[in-house]
């Protein structure tokens, strides 16, 4: 049977001073769009880097569309070319310019066609003109590096895309043309390809992931489909008098002189009986501050 | 393709994303009522999972799971790698459906009755009085 799964990886380890990344198994699902939540330094870079084989030195192993190991990533070109990357920084020179990215693209990859990246430019509004060939990677902003980056990756035929804070440098408008970008990307093969970004910017990128991963101190802490969070955690309010009571029979819970809201496991509810609670259900946002507030002050013990 | 298309020339599908009510309940009803409506063929195909997150500007998990609801309900079947297609609507269940909408909207008109401190007799005048205006246009 077909597999579900574009990226399984298992034990994957990664130590770094002060910080380790330590992940017995993670499996993204193929078809969708999978966000890798996290608070800055929870190893969200870390992690895209070593499934995008940026980083070299890790232990453990990672299949890649059901075929290739991650020695095959290295070996054979096919595995690159089905995987587009965008990083948090700019991998492109400063000193290259728009023509010079097109031209070595063209030699990384030979899947990548020029004209969809000068419509990609144009489209996405890259430089002052959409496309100058001339205009220096330099002399672009945070978001058109990120654009640039963006139009590199939609220039070639792909199946997977790995991104690394794409809606942190954009504008609003920007982010939501994102957004539009990455459901094209999964409608144009239905099922067929797959997109994982990372992001703290849960708010922005809520209505377009479909698979969430949650990451805290180097361990994934949750995952789910969004729609199985979303009932699998309750967001509860209620009154102040009652905020001492319910305290410690919530996942996390803040309280202040009008009541209080927190969230609750959908299975401990029942804990919750003769309390006046009101329950709503929670957005991702919502969903992801508890489980990274709950991780880390039990991490903080 | 023809599990491709888009939503249907004038369809409506209208997502309120603060509406309290979770996203994907309001797709499926508003498809059980397209389907029940008959504006879905038997065999019809649904719009595509991602064909339709993507014109509604939501997740695919989304679409996907008001469309289990539906396969669940009983009202359209998953075909592999194809997407859903509308089930031939037996005539007693679409009856059974139109009777509880009915019960439904009766509901809540006695509820809404209720505060408004209508007695029985004048709720039953008030649907009577309706009824007959209905007959005579």
């Amino acid at each position: 049977m077909e597999s579900n799964y574009v990226i399984e990886a298992y034990d994957i380890r990664k130590k770094y001073k002060g910080f380790a990344l330590d992940i017995p198994e993670l499996k993204i699902p193929k078809g969708f769009a999978t966000a890798l939540i996290g608070e800055n330094g929870a190893g969200k870079t870390t992690l895209l880097n070593i499934l995008s084989g940026i980083l070299l030195q890790y232990q453990g192993e990672i299949k890649y569309f059901d075929r290739y190991t991650d020695r095959d990533r290295e070996s054979i070109p096919d595995v690159k070319e089905l995987m587009g990357y965008t990083a948090s920084g700019s991998y492109y020179l400063a000193q290259w310019r728009l023509k010079e990215v097109e031209e070595i693209s063209k030699v990384l990859f030979s899947g990548f066609h020029e004209e969809h990246f000068e419509q990609w430019c144009r489209n996405l509004e890259v430089g002052a003109e959409g496309w100058d060939p001339k205009q220096k990677v330099g002399s672009l902003s945070d978001g058109n590096r990120m654009k640039l980056m963006i139009a590199g990756v939609l220039a070639r035929d792909t199946k997977l895309l790995l991104m690394d804070e794409p809606a942190s440098p954009l504008d609003p408008v920007m982010r939501d043309r994102l957004c539009e970008i990455i459901r094209e990307y999964l409608t144009e093969e239905e099922g067929q390809r797959s997109v994982f970004f990372s992001t703290h910017n849960v708010a922005d990128m809520e209505n377009v992931t479909d698979y969430a991963i949650i990451m805290e101190h180097g361990r994934i802490v949750e995952q789910g489909f969004v729609e199985d969070l979303k009932e699998k955690y309750v967001l509860v309010k209620g009154d102040a008098a009652d905020a001492v009571r319910v305290q410690d029979k919530l996942f996390t819970c803040s309280s202040g002189r009008y009541g209080f809201e927190g969230v609750a496991l959908a299975e401990n509810l029942e804990r919750l009986a003769g309390c006046d609670v009101s329950m709503e259900r929670p957005s991702l946002t919502q969903i992801s501050v508890a489980v990274m507030k709950h991780f880390s002050r039990m991490a903080k013990g | 393709m023809h599990n491709l298309k888009a939503l249907k020339a004038g369809e409506q599908m209208r997502i309120l994303q603060n509406s309290g009510e979770p996203i994907y309940q309001q797709i499926a009803e508003q498809f059980r009522t397209d389907i029940l409506a008959g504006r879905y063929k038997q065999g019809e195909y649904l719009p595509s999972i991602r064909g339709l997150a993507r014109e509604l500007k939501i997740s695919v998990i989304t679409t996907m799971k008001a469309y289990e609801q539906l396969e669940a309900e009983g009202l359209v079947t998953a075909a592999q790698g194809k997407g859903f297609y509308v089930n031939a609507q037996d005539s007693e269940m679409l009856r059974e459906q139109h009777l509880r909408k009915v019960e439904d909207a009766l509901t809540e008109a006695m509820a809404a009755a209720e505060i408004a401190g209508m007695s029985d007799r004048e709720l039953m005048d008030t649907l009577k009085a309706l009824m007959d205006i209905r007959k005579n246009e």
